[in-house]
């Protein structure tokens, strides 16, 4: 175009803003700031908060300074060509270990937790567990967005966020398969996502996953350390992570600490283990991703349903209603109690009763989106994915928005 | 009866009693507090970036035509109206072309691209939200 542009953008953004544009190789780009939110405002409020206002970062007029932005000659350094080459930081720190986690927290390397300093006997160790040489490209990652930058990272980059996350080495052919996906696990949206993962295969008792009570809560080191190490690899490996550049989460999700990593009870579901369904073969060690708002709501208590009420398959489907399908669809997470009354309802295949709770064939072509997203229709329920894990000590499930998004195999990376 | 007694006791006393030095696997293993260790920098590796120089700016806005371009978020129609408003009473030889993308918003079609290319002279582009 060659012609000269000036985005109009609230001040909350400017960091990430700044740093978009010199990743695009205009660090200097003019932009103007000024005050939001924009949305839900009246005509008479935006005259008087944005163009009779000022600028909030540089205390000028908004209108008159929008007008320079387009009008002042441009300075050497906005006019600057070539390559600008960056480092993050030497590979090695040396101090005592309260320096050293100081400097961590300093640095935002950490997710304010303590963490295992990755010493090389450490990763050394890590290392061995996986046939991949430490200097292998893992990954690309970038914080979910275009607009970010893509980073990259190695295997032993992957190996050093496991150690800081304490996990256990025979862990780590896990850790490395998401790494591999270059899916982050701490996504810049301002509507704060989350991620997960539904892990399948004999691996889940090799390692110790936890499959039964508090399947996806934080109660096995297995579950809890490869999900922290997935977030760290995430806020190091790929840069993200970082509030003002690399993320925006309007108020943010607890569950970017250590995502939600589950392992279906194969042993007690009446269906298809997830990966199958997924094309992958039974007794194939897979790692299934997702991402979304996370699967905890009070819509899903149903805890006072007894006797003949007990129709988990109609609640469900009364549930999958509510849910707003809009990005992520229904994921239901279900205790094998509940799959086993969804089997002896008739549903004897996750693929029938899908059919019938969202009125589709599980994978017919969904019709184009459309005008819906811009008119901010919501679609009810969309896509369904059921998983199977957890304790048989009673009735309970759980719905929320998390969708499948890639599943990959473990064991090439042993 | 006396001997169990007594072994009960020096269990008791066991638990109570300062820990002794060879009762600390934890710390005789780490480090010492002056001891220094070496670490890894955990991060990766940002991408090179291609530095490329911003578009020559105008002389001035009289008699030029500036697009005002709508990337779709919600409220930037209402605020590039307002916004024309006080070009139009500050800026009256000033044309004030009014757009939206046609592309999200991340990106303006490649219609609209060429256009102002051909017909514009400047381009106020929102609303990064």
């Amino acid at each position: 175009m060659n012609k000269p542009a000036v985005p109009l953008i609230l001040d909350d953004f400017e960091p990430q803003e700044r740093e978009v544009a010199a990743n695009l190789g205009m660090p200097g780009l003019r932009m103007q700031f000024f005050r939001g939110p924009v949305w839900g405002k009246t005509p008479a409020q935006l005259q008087k908060q944005i163009v009779e206002g000022n600028n909030p970062i540089t205390g000028k007029p908004v209108m008159a300074e929008l007008v320079e932005l387009l009008t002042r000659p441009l300075t050497a350094e906005e006019q600057r060509t070539g390559e600008m080459r960056r480092d993050a930081g030497p590979e090695t720190y040396t101090g005592t270990p309260e320096e050293l986690h100081k400097l961590f927290l300093r640095k935002r390397y950490t997710d304010f937790l303590p963490v295992v300093l990755p010493t090389e006997e450490r990763v050394a160790e890590m290392l061995k567990f996986t046939s991949h040489p430490p200097d292998k490209l893992l990954g690309r990652m970038n914080p979910g967005s275009e607009a970010g930058e893509t980073w990259t990272y190695t295997v032993k980059t992957a190996a050093i966020n496991a150690v800081m996350a304490g996990a256990e080495p025979e862990y780590f052919p896990v850790i490395l398969a998401l790494g591999s996906t270059g899916m982050t696990a701490v996504n810049v949206s301002d509507n704060g996502f989350m991620a997960g993962a539904v892990i399948n295969g004999p691996i889940r008792d090799e390692i110790g996953l936890n499959y039964e009570e508090g399947a996806v809560g934080p109660f096995a080191q297995a579950n809890t350390t490869i999900g922290r190490a997935w977030s760290l690899l995430s806020i190091n490996g790929g840069n993200c992570g970082k509030v003002g550049t690399t993320y925006m989460g309007t108020i943010g999700n607890p569950m970017n600490l250590i995502g939600i990593i589950m392992a279906e009870n194969e042993e007690r579901s009446p269906f298809q283990p997830l990966s199958v369904r997924r094309g992958f073969k039974k007794g194939e060690n897979v790692v299934t991703l997702f991402t979304g708002w996370g699967i905890l709501s009070a819509k899903n208590w149903a805890a006072t349903v007894w006797g003949p009420n007990m129709d988990y398959p109609g609640i469900i489907k009364e549930i999958y209603g509510t849910q707003d399908g809009h990005l992520f669809g229904t994921c239901a997470v279900l205790s094998p109690p509940i799959a086993n009354f969804i089997r002896d309802a008739g549903y004897d295949t996750v693929e029938k009763f899908t059919e019938w709770v969202t009125g589709q064939v599980p994978g017919a072509k969904r019709p184009p989106a459309g005008p819906e997203i811009n008119l901010g229709v919501r679609k009810s329920g969309g896509m369904f994915t059921v998983i199977v894990t957890g304790g048989s000590n009673n009735n309970y499930f759980s719905m929320g928005g998390m969708v499948p998004t890639q599943s990959v195999q473990i064991d090439e990376w042993r | 009866m006396k001997l169990r007694i007594t072994g009960i006791v020096v269990a008791c006393i066991g638990l109570f009693c300062p820990v002794a030095p060879t009762d600390r696997p934890l710390l005789a293993a780490g480090p010492a507090a002056a001891e220094t260790i070496t670490v890894y920098n955990p991060m990766g590796t940002p991408p090179p970036i291609t530095l490329r120089p911003q578009a020559p700016r105008l002389d001035t806005l009289k008699g030029k035509t500036l697009y005002f371009v709508n990337t779709g978020f919600i409220g930037s129609d209402r605020l590039m109206a307002v916004m024309t408003e006080w070009f139009n009473a500050n800026y009256p030889e000033t044309r004030i072309v009014y757009k939206e993308s046609g592309a999200g918003v991340s990106a303006l079609s490649p219609a609209l691209w060429e256009e102002i290319t051909r017909e514009g002279d400047a381009a106020i582009v929102g609303l990064g939200h």
